[in-house]
């Protein structure tokens, strides 16, 4: 015993040392995007305020105002066209039926937030806005700014969220060629912030360099037909039936400014219809 | 020696927020990064018992982690640099009683020692750092690129932080 403690006093550094490398390593290791702590994000209450700070000193103030009215402006025409295109497929349903369509439903509602802190330069990079659960942000929202898709909420706080930004190699998102029914997974690969990979697009796809990639729509996070960027070639992948589009992402990730988060009021009820578990009653 | 802790104190507090508001947004030519905040780590006294020298290096490990949302990364590599500092040290100086007790800087080693110094524990940190970040092997060419490009700036930058400070004394 007494030999035990003595070998632990000689070697008490050491074991300082180890356990100071197994913490950060387990912090390395469980970086489960869906599962981390808000302490150790930067959407906690620290490190929001000390960037919140600073982006008020960085931003240039009449642009910013200018920018954010027409964001507001855009948002406000953006949200009129999803949700009279949202009624137009309601109605071309319900034109068998003597049935009118609700007008009153909006589908699709924005939530403007500022881009506090960004990163592109990391394989995994997120970015921090100024909007958290009060204001209704939820984790799994899309995020677009002015020029298309930008991320999906990952952590929120009470008044900040952190995004997963599209420049995240861990985060795929369900895309579509324009005009066409070929649906691919947009992924980014590390390098190059402007441009990321379109895989699995079925052999007998159609395309042209130049084609608009646009949002499937299949999940609840983006409505569908928002841009994501263009096509610029295609690169053959290790799978013959499948091949890869290289895409010039639309958005300027190292200038990001102001953003805005999309609620969808139907989420609820997709994701439980697909909860859903047939039970026969008795 | 209070005064000594204060300012220390200080300069951890300074090196993150550079670091974070700064540092973490400039990317030159896409692959050079400099990375200043460890800055801390290397004046720090050698005379610094290692479990504190260990404790203060995760903690600013952690902290920049935190602000950059790369949980572990410069922690465990803050950590790993702690450990290579003694020995990088007494690489380039003579272990006697005149150098146990001196804090790293270039008018208590001479610019020539200091540089090497200085050099090594940067090259060290960018090449754990940025394999740590990648851990894959598979990009070992970009791991080398980035972590030589990123020391040379990071080095120019430190250099030029320490000039600041002796003209400012």
């Amino acid at each position: 015993m007494r030999n035990l403690f003595n070998f632990i006093i000689r070697y008490g550094t050491w074991f300082i040392f180890a356990f100071y490398v197994i913490i950060s390593c387990l912090l390395l290791l469980s970086n489960n995007t869906y599962q981390q702590s808000i302490f150790l994000s930067s959407a906690n209450i620290v490190s929001n305020s000390v960037y919140s700070l600073a982006s008020e000193v960085t931003g240039y103030f009449h642009l910013k105002s200018i920018n954010e009215s027409l964001q507001v402006n855009n948002a406000m025409l953006e949200t009129e066209v999803l949700n009279l295109r949202h009624q137009i497929n309601e109605y071309k349903t319900l034109l068998a039926d003597t049935l009118a369509a609700d007008p009153a439903k909006n589908r699709f509602d924005y939530v403007q937030a500022a881009v506090i802190n960004n990163s592109v330069r990391h394989p995994r990079n997120y970015f921090s806005i100024n909007r958290g659960s009060k204001d209704g942000v939820k984790v799994g929202m899309g995020v677009v700014d002015q020029n298309g898709i930008v991320g999906i909420v990952n952590v929120t706080g009470p008044k900040t969220s952190r995004v997963i930004s599209i420049l995240n190699e861990t985060q795929h998102f369900s895309v579509r060629l324009k005009g066409t029914n070929f649906i691919g997974s947009l992924s980014w690969k590390g390098g190059d912030p402007s441009v990321a990979y379109m895989e699995q697009v079925p052999r007998h796809a159609r395309y042209h360099a130049g084609d608009t990639v646009v949002t499937s729509g299949f999940s609840t996070t983006f409505p569908s037909d928002i841009p994501v960027g263009v096509v610029m070639n295609r690169i053959h992948g290790s799978d013959d039936n499948f091949f890869i589009l290289k895409i010039r992402l639309n958005s300027d990730f190292k200038a990001l400014s102001t953003v805005r988060v999309i609620k969808d009021e139907y989420k609820a009820e997709l994701d439980s219809l697909q909860n859903f578990d047939f039970v026969p009653s008795n | 020696m209070n005064k000594e802790v204060l300012q220390f104190a200080a300069l951890f507090v300074v090196m993150v927020l550079v670091q974070v508001l700064i540092c973490n947004h400039i990317a030159l030519f896409n692959v050079a990064m400099p990375i200043v905040f460890i800055y801390f780590i290397i004046r720090l006294p050698i005379s610094l018992s290692l479990s504190v020298l260990f404790s203060l290096s995760f903690l600013l490990g952690v902290t920049v982690d935190i602000f950059s949302d790369t949980p572990g990364v410069n922690a465990l590599a803050c950590t790993l640099l702690a450990a290579f500092r003694r020995p990088v040290y007494y690489a380039y100086v003579p272990r006697d009683d005149k150098t146990k007790d001196l804090i790293p800087s270039i008018s208590s080693l001479g610019v020539g020692v200091y540089c090497k110094y200085l050099i090594s524990l940067v090259g060290i940190y960018c090449f754990l750092v940025f394999s740590i970040e990648y851990f894959n092997f598979a990009d070992i060419e970009e791991i080398v690129l980035l972590s030589a490009s990123s020391s040379l700036l990071t080095f120019l930058s430190l250099l030029a932080f320490d000039c600041l400070i002796i003209t400012k004394s």
